[in-house]
């Protein structure tokens, strides 16, 4: 509980650190901001071109179907990934400076967060300009699953953070795992193709409800079914919860670990 | 607890691991498991101490005497291995200034950044931001990116930050040396403020005289343990005396007997040419020689380190190639070169003819009055009018340590009346 209040009384440095990175991530480049859009779309497009054309699946407006999914997955993925480096790479600030250590995945996971957020106004333009248009009484379940996604990436962020102080390797491995993990969620195919006997392990993977809700809501329209998104609330409440006492006593040697 | 107790260490330990060689990756792990010995060192071995609101408290030791640990486990950096910590109120640290600065930015937006790692909202940084900016006196370099402030100004926006927290203990380790002295003084005079009130103090630095000056109570750390405890200027006078004498033994250890050859040997040896060449740190005619001179402690021991108040004697070893009056003499100069004391024997009304080719002649100074300092030794032979025949300009080096902390060159005995 002192835990939470301390970090509530640095709240703005959460926000310091996360306008830092938002603002300093693209820093010197041409480009500057505008990669925040470009990147997802140029993976939208190689993706599309592989899966649409190439292997010719059979979705209908496959580059939404993609794009919604690809774009929530960007966020966990990210947060896996660069929330494993966060501690290291703030080590100047930890070995000298006390604030609650929990500050720097939570504001790393929020700045991937707030990235998702502004990708989204370019996934809405497509819709828009799709002509698929909304669902609005689904649309008020949009922020509830951008939610539990986000406590499933914060959860799991603090674990690989920590971890990785005592642990290098783990940056790396989570490379190879965060790809494994995005073919074996169903971004770029649908779940429906996936054989029976798999389900069971697609069905423990979080993220396979969360990209699922996602597309219920923008892709189908509809409201998204209860089950899939309270176990993957279930599920990303276990992951933070799990990863806040984990953290909490690793942090303990995170000074001269580093 | 007592309520004015902000502080209370309660017999804390602390371990290091120091790996020999560190392996971090897996790889490294599995394959060179012997790489992973590691030495455990005991950095703090129970330390317990209080520390009461308002109090300024410094701490000193040598090097590696647990101090920066100490405040380190302070600020929660760290934790320590047993023990237990207990402080109340808001902390800032002063460990490290502008960690956290990022160069791109305004000046003002890393008083926003930084402050906020000290666990400010922004509602509080905005009533402080004047303040800050006012006493880092970098107003209109405020909107410039931090990269292009001098170093001197780094320091000064930090220490702005830092200081306006308006913490309840505020935690500072060696950081004063930066910066003019102008400013120094000005963050001194800031903490005499913040301490009266009401402000806890704690400070670790090698600068003996800060302790002395702005600390009620001083804790001298040695070897993990804590040695004395109480007033500062009596923990600073213990602790002053065996850093004294510690420095003596690790001289009489690493130098046992030094020679007393010259550390400049030039032999221009100018025989009968009537020239001499007074720039050199040697010269003279050479009808009398200096082979050798020594500089005795107490114990006749050859030294080049001595203590404030004891004997010092100076031994010249000459040798003479024409018999007349000599007159021989020293002088204590400072590293600038300037002459702190000379004499010679005939300032002292001593006329010496040296009988034998080969002799001794020696001077004794019963109380030895030079402080704490480097000093250069010079030695001369001239003749009765004065005409060098061997000058040293720069004989040796030597080193006095005191337990004497007056300033300036000389011990002069004393005492204050009230």
């Amino acid at each position: 509980m002192d835990t939470l209040k301390e970090i509530y009384a640095y709240r703005h440095m959460i926000f310091s650190l996360v306008r830092k990175d938002l603002r300093g991530r693209y820093k010197g480049s041409v480009l500057g901001f505008l990669w925040t859009f470009i990147n997802p779309l140029l993976q939208l497009v190689v993706y599309t071109v592989v899966f649409k054309i190439i292997l010719k699946t059979n979705i209908e407006r496959y580059y939404l179907y993609l794009f919604i999914a690809l774009i929530a997955w960007i966020f966990f993925s990210a947060s896996l990934t660069g929330g494993a480096a966060s501690i290291v790479a703030q080590k100047d600030l930890i070995k000298k400076i006390y604030f609650p250590r929990q500050v720097i995945p939570i504001s790393y996971v929020t700045s991937c967060f707030v990235n998702m957020l502004l990708s989204f106004i370019v996934v809405f333009i497509v819709i828009i300009f799709s002509g698929t248009g909304f669902n609005f009484s689904a649309l008020l379940y949009l922020p509830v699953i951008m939610v539990v996604e986000y406590i499933l990436s914060l959860g799991a962020a603090l674990i690989v953070s920590a971890v990785t102080v005592y642990f290098r390797d783990l940056e790396h491995i989570l490379g190879i795992v965060t790809m494994a993990l995005m073919y074996m969620t169903p971004i770029m195919y649908d779940k429906s193709i996936v054989p029976e006997r798999l389900l069971p392990i697609f069905n423990l993977n979080p993220m396979t409800h969360i990209i699922g809700c996602y597309r219920d809501i923008l892709y189908y329209k509809t409201v998204p079914e209860l089950s899939g998104l309270l176990s993957s609330f279930v599920l990303g409440t276990v992951f933070l919860i799990a990863g806040h006492f984990l953290f909490l006593k690793l942090q303990r040697h995170f000074a001269e670990e580093l | 607890m007592d309520n004015n107790i902000v502080i209370d260490v309660r017999n804390i330990t602390k371990k290091f691991k120091v790996y020999f060689d560190k392996g971090a990756q897996l790889k490294e792990r599995l394959l060179f498991r012997k790489r992973n010995r590691y030495e455990e060192r005991d950095v703090l071995k129970g330390i317990s101490f209080q520390v009461q609101k308002g109090e300024a408290v410094g701490l000193i030791g040598h090097n590696g005497c647990g101090k920066s640990t100490t405040l380190k486990l302070l600020t929660k950096i760290m934790y320590p291995d047993s023990g237990e910590i207990v402080m109340q109120g808001r902390i800032s640290s002063l460990i490290e200034l502008g960690a956290g600065f990022h160069p791109d930015m305004s000046g003002r937006e890393n008083i926003y950044t930084n402050a906020s790692i000290f666990g400010l909202t922004k509602k509080e940084i905005d009533a402080r931001f004047n303040d800050i900016v006012e006493f880092s006196e970098l107003a209109e370099f405020i909107d410039n990116p931090v990269r292009t402030y001098s170093s001197g100004m780094y320091m000064r926006l930090a220490f702005s930050v830092a200081i306006n927290v308006d913490a309840d203990i505020l935690l500072i380790d060696e950081i004063l040396a930066v910066g003019d002295t102008n400013f120094q003084t000005k963050c001194f005079n800031r903490l005499r403020e913040l301490k009266s009130g009401g402000m806890t103090v704690i400070i670790v630095t090698h600068d003996l005289s800060t302790i002395e000056k702005f600390c009620d109570k001083a804790i001298w750390l040695n070897d993990g343990l804590i040695v004395r405890e109480g007033r500062s200027d009596e923990v600073v006078d213990a602790y002053f005396r065996f850093m004294n004498d510690k420095k003596l033994e690790t001289e009489k250890k690493a130098v046992p007997e030094k020679s007393g050859e010259p550390e400049q040997s030039e032999n221009n040896i100018q025989e009968d040419s009537g020239e001499i060449d007074y720039s050199a740190n040697r010269f003279g005619l050479r009808h009398a020689e200096i082979k050798k001179a020594r500089m005795l402690n107490p114990e006749n021991k050859d030294t080049r380190i001595f203590r404030t108040g004891e004997r010092l004697t100076i031994e010249i070893s000459y040798h003479i190639n024409r018999p007349d009056e000599y007159v021989f003499g020293f002088g204590f100069y400072d590293m600038d070169g300037r002459c702190l004391y000379g004499n010679n024997t005939q300032l002292d009304r001593m006329k010496i003819s040296p009988e034998n080719t080969d002799g001794r002649i020696s001077v004794d100074i019963e109380s030895f009055p030079l402080l704490a300092g480097k000093y250069i030794l010079n030695v001369a032979i001239v003749d009765a009018d004065g005409t060098p025949m061997d000058f040293y300009r720069s004989y040796c080096e030597f080193e006095v340590v005191s337990h004497d902390r007056s300033t300036g060159y000389f011990s002069i005995e004393h005492n204050w009346r009230l």
